[in-house]
């Protein structure tokens, strides 16, 4: 047996939710007792369900890096400032 | 092990501020054990309830509420199903370690699962005031509960109770505008079922209850009971029916029913196992599950499909 995790889509709209999870012992078993766990009253109208052995995720200190990279956004706060100097200077 | 904490304290700060638990978060033992705990005891609630409603589908009169009890039957299997996923995720027990406890008997379910439903009647008020009390301490712990998994999942688990609980209502309705001896049928069930279906939020919290302090239940257990007896109470006597509680008031002040004192003994004595009917639902539950194991035989062999 393994363990799927289950994604559905609504509607056409949106992403695909992680919705949680179940055993099954083939891909197959999967699609259809996720079906009659997550869909019975038309939660959605796509669904993946994915191995969690098959699912590649990322460590923590791998993740980490982009906080220390405030150069990749900006808070408009200077431009804001200069702005507001701007407006004054003309009026 | 996506998050950890230093500190007790650093871990409960961030559930004060909000913060989510995910199963791979490592997370302290005493907090995975309460929470395990919690979703274990609901786990066990759902499997058993689903157990009883399935026992009257044969009896439900009428095709189109015999269909909706099968379909109730099947929500309340899967939320056990759900449940008992969320539960083994936590890796304090599998899922075949948690059903061995429950069928030997050594684990706890809601109190109202240890007495038997005699007459349609009492699954009537099952279905109307039981489904109701659950629901209402099932949202009050979605609102606010810091166990991601187990919140996600009560999301779906609390959208079918809201079925069920209408579904209850229009049973009730149509007993209360039947003929005598059907409301009276009901007044019995009602005079049976009241303070059992009262009891299901359990003795006023402790002070320091932990399901409180880590947020995974958000309101005292005095406090859902009383928005229960708020609600029931004046329906049920708007229905003519008559509250089994010799002293229930009314204050005309602060408009607020009160059930007068609760005998908890009933309670204590059903939650050591010893309801009235404890010993022949778990016989019965665990012969089910002897007499299903070719079903989970054949959907456990990988060649089929």
């Amino acid at each position: 047996m393994h363990v799927y995790e289950v994604f559905v889509k609504k509607d056409g709209r949106d992403e695909f939710r992680h919705v949680g999870a179940l055993e099954a012992a083939n891909d197959d078993l999967a699609l259809v007792l996720a079906r009659e766990a997550y869909l019975r009253r038309a939660e959605g109208d796509r669904m993946w369900v994915v191995r969690r052995d098959h699912v590649v995720a990322a460590a923590d200190d791998f993740v980490d890096p982009n906080a220390d990279k405030p150069h990749r956004h900006h808070d408009g706060a200077a431009v804001a400032a200069r702005r507001k100097a701007a407006r004054q200077s003309q009026g | 092990m996506a998050r950890s904490w230093a500190t007790m304290e650093d871990f409960e700060a961030f559930l004060d501020d909000g913060g989510l638990v995910e199963v791979d978060d490592d997370m302290p033992d005493p907090y995975r054990q309460a929470v395990f705990a919690f979703i274990e005891m609901h786990a066990n609630s759902e499997l058993m309830g689903g157990l009883t409603e399935r026992d009257w589908i044969p009896k439900t009169p009428g095709l189109r509420h015999k269909m909706a009890v099968l379909a109730k039957t099947q929500d309340e299997i899967g939320h056990g199903h759900l449940l008992y996923m969320v539960a083994a995720d936590l890796g304090v027990k599998t899922r075949a370690q948690m059903l061995g406890d429950l069928f030997a008997g050594r684990s706890r379910f809601h109190n109202v699962f240890h007495y038997r439903a005699v007459t349609w009647g009492d699954q009537v008020a099952i279905a109307f005031l039981v489904d109701a009390a659950a629901l209402i301490s099932q949202q009050a712990v979605f609102k606010n509960c810091s166990y991601g998994p187990y919140k996600r999942i009560l999301r779906r688990i609390i959208a079918e109770e809201g079925f069920h609980m209408r579904l209850g209502e229009d049973r009730m309705m149509r007993i209360a505008e039947g003929t005598g001896p059907q409301r009276q049928l009901f007044q019995e069930s009602l005079d049976r079922w009241f303070w059992p279906a009262l009891q299901l939020f359990g003795p006023d919290s402790k002070p320091d209850d932990v399901l409180l302090r880590w947020h995974i239940k958000s309101e005292r257990n005095e406090v859902l009971r009383d928005r229960w007896i708020q609600k029931f109470v004046p329906m049920l006597q708007g229905y003519g029916f008559t509250i089994p509680a010799p002293e229930l008031r009314y204050d005309a002040e602060t408009r607020r029913w009160d059930v007068g004192p609760i005998d908890w003994e009933p309670l204590k004595r059903t939650l050591a196992q010893g309801g009235p009917d404890s010993a022949r639902r778990i016989r019965e539950a665990a012969d089910n599950w002897s007499r299903t194991a070719w079903v989970r035989a054949a959907m456990s062999n990988g060649t089929a499909a």
